[in-house]
């Protein structure tokens, strides 16, 4: 409740109603397509589409799979707005929550896993964005990047491997050859570094 | 028993990541479902995982808008779960989060209700105190920031007191046509260093790689200035200020590339009559010393 307290937060007002430009928040442009407002669903997409693809694109690496997989996610943003919970999340970790896991499901029916492994990983080469959104992301990639260099050689690898790769544990294990125990608690322990050192509180 | 829990809640990291086998998974959501302490904790992991997500945000294909716009004319959406979750929610967006600052950065909204992010990084604003003790490595982050804010207003003293007037007149106002793909190559190079500052002027961002010799500066929601007046950027060396360009939109974003930057320069912005000049007449309004 102590958002409350924040001197940036003008009182409540009516309805200001979806189209309301600057100041719009995600969560409540959420609650808007959740009784199925189009124009503040367009809003959404433009704030998690790019986020969205990416994650499922690092995962997938083929960009017509990772297409198909990451509109399935964003439509699966429209149909279950109603089902999203403020208190538990912001609606980037929700929808991205969602993104990784289809991901990870595709990666992990044989089918896909063999695709994937013929194509190569390459560097991400980004058309077309805004330059706001270049240094924007950039911001993001640096903090990211800093944060990752302070967890130990064990705990980056094992969650790079996990998050960026999509392995399952047992996969991680062996890939860097140490005991299954210990991809678990340096998944963790290098997750709540991360947590900390990038002042996420949740 | 209690053993078998503690093995549980190690896995919250591994489920965050979707690294668990599908019948781990079960075992740990059954669990998940009367265990807070657990619950609190994978709210804040996959806060944190969707950080490293956003690091790799990656612009869709343009088709892909208008695919899934016309999905959802098609696509019947799911009612609320019982109870009246969806009114409450709204309620409590509402009452929390709504209308905060119009300065806050695009990204910032995809995670609204973080607090103490590293968004902060404008040396501003401090964040908010930490309740817990453990969380140093969080402290020592968001202090950085903190001692650039305060190296930048030293430099701002600096500069005034040095006299910008007597910086030499040899270089010629030239302001340079960047085109896109040069900025991408300043603002994806490997060495590429950014630092950010939000002043009451506006918003002023530097990418600066030392290997490019260059650098993208970038503004937006400048205080717009009387008719006749522009904001004017300027590298500044110990050989004198050179011009980088003149700012086109002040109150949108608007970039402007500096090449033959190099570390040990800083970005400052005045106010000059139309036009610009070929050195500054006034004070700058804002200095940024690069990052070496």
């Amino acid at each position: 409740m102590h958002y409350m307290n924040r001197p940036e937060i003008r009182e409540r007002r009516p309805d200001p109603g979806p189209s309301e430009g600057e100041g719009q928040d995600l969560a409540l442009l959420l609650a808007y397509v959740a009784r199925g407002d189009h124009k503040a669903f367009e809003v959404v997409y433009g704030e998690l589409a790019g986020p969205v693809y990416g994650m499922v694109k690092q995962i997938l690496r083929d960009p017509a799979q990772s297409e198909e997989v990451a509109q399935e996610v964003l439509l699966e943003v429209w149909r279950t707005a109603s089902r999203f919970d403020p208190a538990k999340g912001s609606p980037a970790a929700w929808a991205l929550t969602m993104a990784h896991r289809r991901a990870v499901d595709r990666v992990r029916s044989e089918n896909a896993s063999s695709r994937r492994e013929q194509k190569v990983a390459g560097e991400d080469i980004i058309e077309g964005d805004s330059v706001a959104e270049l240094v924007e992301a950039s911001l993001d990639r640096q903090r990211v990047n800093r944060c990752l260099d302070s967890l130990t050689e064990l705990q980056r690898e094992s969650i790079k491997l996990a998050y960026y790769g999509g392995y399952s544990y047992p996969e991680v294990s062996q890939l860097l050859s140490i005991p299954l125990g210990t991809v678990k608690t340096r998944i963790r322990d290098g997750l709540i570094r991360m947590r900390d050192c990038m002042g996420v509180n949740w | 028993m209690k053993v078998a829990r503690e093995d549980l809640h190690v896995l919250t990291g591994s489920y965050v990541l979707d690294a668990l086998t599908s019948s781990e998974r079960e075992d740990f959501e059954r669990h998940l479902h009367h265990c807070p302490s657990c619950q609190a904790e994978v709210r804040g992991l996959r806060e944190t995982a969707a950080r490293l997500a956003m690091a790799k945000s990656s612009r869709p294909p343009a088709r892909m808008e208008s695919a899934v716009l016309a999905a959802t004319y098609r696509t019947r959406q799911l009612p609320p779960l019982p109870g009246e979750r969806a009114a409450r929610n709204l309620q409590r967006v509402r009452s929390s989060r709504l209308f905060s600052g119009p300065e806050r950065v695009r990204a910032s909204r995809l995670f609204a209700g973080l607090r103490g992010t590293g968004r902060r990084e404008s040396g501003l604003r401090l964040p908010a105190p930490r309740s817990n003790a453990q969380r140093s490595n969080s402290r020592r982050w968001t202090q950085m920031p903190r001692l650039a804010g305060a190296v930048a207003v030293a430099s701002v003293a600096a500069a005034v007191g040095l006299g910008i007037t007597q910086i030499s007149t040899q270089h010629q106002l030239d302001t340079v046509q960047a085109s896109n793909a040069a900025i991408t190559r300043v603002v994806q190079a490997p060495d590429a260093r950014i630092e950010k500052k939000a002043t009451a002027d506006g918003t002023v961002t530097v990418v600066f790689s030392s290997q490019r010799d260059a650098a993208v500066i970038t503004t937006s929601k400048l205080t717009s200035l009387p008719s006749g007046r522009v904001y004017q950027l300027w590298v500044m060396s110990s050989a004198g200020a050179r011009s980088a360009g003149l700012v086109s939109q002040p109150d949108q974003a608007s970039q402007v590339l500096a090449a033959g930057v190099r570390s040990g320069d800083k970005i400052g912005m005045t106010v000059e009559p139309a036009g610009g000049t070929s050195t500054p007449t006034t004070a700058p309004v804002l200095v940024m010393p690069l990052a070496t």
